[in-house]
């Protein structure tokens, strides 16, 4: 970060002090974690609300948009390399037990296979292919032939010819905590609670006027993003380059480098364009190690991508929750007491978080206690997904917020308005910005709230209208380290060059755009280069709605140094003191006549020849604030009482991200989580056979995700605003927030129009009807 | 075996090609058809065969011998895109793009069969292609700013 400039050249707060390192508090997925990291040399000043932004706010197209429409994105199952070979992984059909028999000498013989690996052929770093079996789906062998048919022929045959010695599983939560329960795993099937409080609850108790209590339970979720995990893997001599759809390069570089004990410089990851990601593509697996490990042994490209049996089965979760609620209010509504004990079965493995944060967060009670207990079972692990924890807790907590609402026959919306959160009592600190009454407000206006809680009661008849809300909140601070540079060309062009990633959410879109903008570029001159491990600087995966926040300030300083650095060039050139000038559309302007430019930026870096300006970038620590997005929605459903089929006619969402860098990009991202949020809330459910204990959702067609004739109207939008004291590009993320109330408040219109509360997701039709039976 | 692919005569293997999809993206390297689900589920490997829409992962590629097979590549015109790209470029009709071919070929032949549909019609055409992403309400607006639409449809439904 050394930069040879003094501080009195007209940047934004510069400072001339070398860096030095301290530390920060960053929150990744709800969980908090303190980092040592270097404070920046510098840090622009904020954009406030009030700076006058021409490029950011505003929504040009995505500049990845012609490659998508075109089928020229070239994503990971894309790439073909000259003498590629093909890798298929095999695996259990049980769920407990241990490998007893698999023909791999007969794999081996058969055509076009040139290596098969099993029990002991991959470096344990890997935990590939261990014979004591653990969930339907573990990783037992491999083979790589010439041809993909070839290499699933021979996996076909692997498969026939597997013998275990089976053992008992347990695939259900009351199962695996039964007294009797088979060993899932040796350390015991259950964590010890993680107890967190504060206040006094059992004040809290005594104090209400009214206490209700309510156990609510949430399914097991599955991704299902439409390109499923993949890498090609070749090496070149000792240097291994893969091509992964990863939400984090530099996550896969390390864990390839760890696990293949080779050092992170050796190793070159590569992303381009991801088919979906959600949070299940985090790091590398059992396909990058199996491409990886073939193509060292057969000095040949390898490619290694999941079928969709596998993705639905072995590439990670949302893990289902119960959650006993007690909720605890005085007559006029004011929370007194928020009890939850949860119970969360991860499946064989996954981080323990669970849906308790929230009801820390979101509402002003002075005593809240949560217990989390995990429960391993047999089944594949959980990794995050879009909102971990949030999205179940807000099940059980808005759920039981509502119900609060309707025995105490308050307005929903008014019942939170009682109960905001002025502060983040969880961390005991200030919030950067939170305008979540305002989110309240302006949902309720645009979806008519008011007439739709005091409408008279509606006819008999068989199909039943009904209206919910939720709210939400999710920690987005994002923070460091990330860093950036901006390289300005001879021709005045712009590179951006920040080693991220693009899920479609529109990285590539909103940081060219904030390098544009800081610049004072024309847009169309701005290329973001991402996903390369070897030739751009360390940014984070991305993971908890954190890329906006974390990259695009270390993007925005990079730029204003580079912008700096063209400057002290033209006022060299022209004589002139550099406090006199600035830019604006590719060009140098004098400040007292910015109509009248001086020199454009393409014809500077031409008269400065092979001159080559780097501006680099960091991002700096989070402020000692709580950085929290926020947002209110608004459900309106119709239910058939005869069939219980839910419709969904219309969703309103206001929420409060900040700043909005695109807003017709943002408006994509809430469409995104309001309907992932419908699907959960409606027909997504992994199914597990109790008795045999493997899969039955392992296709798009029993595992239902939303599809086009799904969609109500959807009226999405963020607030006007910036977050300046967040850092200083005023923005914070966006992409899971969105998921979060969608549920619960489709369940509150359910509830609404049955007369019934919902305490199970999803709300399919047998679901509906058992309640509607009660 | 021969085929025509955008208009192009081409060869193809069918010993080494069992489906379409395989014998466009590894014999003849058109990669915009994607491999989503293997099962006609998705609708990401969503081609033309003689006009009429097919699942490619599911369509025999001896069974195509002599059809007329259009794909994503096949739709603009040189470096002119077809009005359907550009609306969904316009309407950012695309997140992460991997359904996104489909979906343009779905629409497309829509359009062919029915110039003004409704939004019921719309939704009900574009059913069989899943978009993870949830860019759904952006895809009707994108096939509705191309169909042009009659002014009675409502406004604000997706």
């Amino acid at each position: 970060m050394s930069n040879a400039h003094g501080d009195d050249r007209g940047r934004n707060d510069r400072d001339s002090k070398a860096a030095r390192f301290v530390q920060t508090t960053v929150e990744v997925e709800g969980r908090t974690e303190t980092r040592v990291v270097e404070l920046p040399a510098f840090e622009p000043a904020p954009w406030t609300a009030d700076t006058p932004l021409s490029i950011v706010g505003t929504s040009p197209p995505r500049v990845d948009a012609f490659e998508k429409v075109t089928g020229r994105a070239r994503y990971t199952a894309d790439i073909v390399r000259p003498g590629m070979l093909h890798a298929v992984i095999v695996r259990a059909p049980i769920a407990k037990g241990t490998l007893a028999a698999i023909d791999l000498d007969g794999a081996r013989a058969m055509p076009g296979v040139r290596e098969v690996m099993g029990p002991g052929d991959a470096p344990p770093a890997t935990r590939l292919f261990r014979p004591d079996v653990s969930y339907a789906g573990q990783p037992l062998a491999a083979v790589c032939a010439e041809s993909l048919d070839e290499a699933e022929r021979a996996a076909s045959h692997l498969a026939a010819s597997l013998a275990f010695a089976v053992a008992p599983h347990a695939v259900t939560v009351d199962d695996a905590i039964a007294p009797d329960a088979p060993a899932v795993r040796p350390e015991g099937n259950t964590t010890a609670p993680d107890i967190v409080e504060r206040g006094d609850v059992a004040r809290g108790l005594a104090d209400a006027d009214v206490t209700l209590t309510r156990e609510y339970r949430t399914q097991v979720a599955l991704h299902s993003a439409l390109e499923p995990h993949g890498a090609v893997c070749e090496w070149n001599g000792d240097h291994l380059t893969v091509w992964e759809s990863t939400q984090g390069i530099f996550r896969v570089r390390s864990d390839v480098a760890r696990a293949l004990g080779v050092p992170q410089s050796k190793v070159r990851v590569l992303k381009d364009y991801i088919g979906g990601a959600f949070g299940a593509k985090n790091g590398a697996g059992a396909h990058t190690y199996a491409a990886a490990l073939f193509a060292r042994t057969l000095g040949a490209p390898v490619r290694c991508v999941n079928d969709r049996r596998a993705e639905q089965t072995d590439s990670g979760n949302r893990p289902a929750t119960v959650q006993r609620v007690t909720i605890a209010a005085r007559r006029d509504g004011t929370l007194t007491a928020l009890v939850l004990d949860a119970l969360i079965p991860l499946g064989i493995s996954g981080w323990e978080g669970g849906p308790a944060q929230i009801f820390h967060e979101l509402y002003a009670c002075p005593n809240v206690r949560t217990a989390e207990t995990c429960v391993y079972i047999n089944a594949g692990g959980m990794q995050a997904f879009r909102g971990p924890g949030y999205v179940e807790g807000a099940f059980a907590l808005e759920s039981a917020m509502n119900a609060l609402a309707r025995q105490l026959e308050i307005d929903p919306v008014a019942l939170r308005l009682k109960n905001l959160a002025t502060r983040d009592e969880r961390a005991n600190r200030e919030f950067s910005g939170n305008r979540l009454d305002e989110c309240y407000a302006e949902g309720a206006k645009r979806f008519g709230w008011s007439s739709a809680v005091r409408r008279p009661p509606s006819a008999v008849s068989r199909v039943q209208r009904g209206y919910g809300m939720s709210a939400q909140t999710w920690p987005t601070g994002g923070g460091p380290p990330s860093y950036a540079d901006v390289r300005i060309n001879s021709d005045g062009s712009i590179d951006v060059l920040a080693g991220t990633q693009d899920l479609g959410t529109g990285a590539r879109t909103i940081l060219a755009q904030i390098a544009a903008e800081a610049l004072g570029a024309r847009l169309d001159t701005v290329h973001a280069v991402i996903g390369d491990t070897e030739r751009l600087p360390y940014t984070g995966n991305s993971w908890g709605s954190m890329t906006t926040p974390s990259v695009g300030p270390a993007v925005r300083m990079a730029a204003e140094d580079a912008k700096a650095q063209l400057l002290e060039a033209a006022a060299q050139l022209f004589d002139t003191p550099v406090e006199s000038l600035t830019t604006g559309a590719s060009q140098v302007v004098s400040r007292a006549a910015p109509s009248n430019p001086l020199v454009s930026f393409a014809d500077l870096c031409r008269k400065l020849g092979n001159v080559q300006i780097v501006g680099h970038g960091s991002r700096g620590p989070n402020p000692e604030l709580a950085v929290v997005t926020v947002g209110a929605q608004f459900a309106e459903v119709e239910v058939d009482v005869e069939t219980g089929v839910v419709r969904v006619l219309r969703i309103v969402a206001v929420h409060d991200g900040g700043r909005i860098i695109n807003p017709a990009l943002a408006e994509s991202q809430l469409h995104g989580g309001i309907i992932q949020g419908l699907g959960y809330a409606l027909f997504e459910e992994r199914h597990i056979d109790r008795v045999l204990g493997v899969p039955l959702t392992v296709n798009l067609h029993d595992y239902k995700v939303p599809t086009m004739s799904d969609i109500p109207v959807i009226d999405a939008s963020f607030l006007d605003g910036a977050d300046p004291a967040a850092n200083h590009v005023g923005a914070r993320g966006i992409a899971e927030p969105p998921i979060i109330p969608t549920a619960p408040a489709i369940a509150a219109a359910v509830a609404d129009a049955l007369g019934v509360e919902m305490l199970e997701l999803p709300l399919t039709p047998w679901r509906v009807l058992g309640a509607l039976a009660r | 075996m021969r085929l025509t692919v955008n208009g192009t005569p081409r060869e193809v293997d069918p010993s080494r090609a069992p489906t379409l999809l395989a014998a466009l993206r590894d014999q003849l390297n058109l990669t915009g058809s994607k491999l989503g689900c293997d099962h006609g589920e998705c609708g990401a490997c969503t081609v033309r065969l003689d006009g009429d829409l097919v699942y490619a992962c599911l369509t025999l590629t001896a069974a195509c011998e002599d059809a007329r097979v259009e794909t994503v590549e096949g739709l603009a015109d040189g470096n002119t895109l077809h009005p359907l790209q550009q609306a969904f470029i316009t309407h950012d009709a695309a997140q992460c793009g991997y359904c996104t071919p489909g979906q343009l070929l779905a629409a497309a032949a829509l359009l062919e069969h029915n110039p003004h549909p409704t939004n019921d019609e719309i939704r009900a055409a574009m059913s069989g292609n899943l978009c993870r992403c949830g860019t759904y309400p952006k895809i009707v607006t994108a096939i509705r700013a191309v169909a042009d639409t009659p002014a009675d449809a409502p406004a604000d439904t997706p």
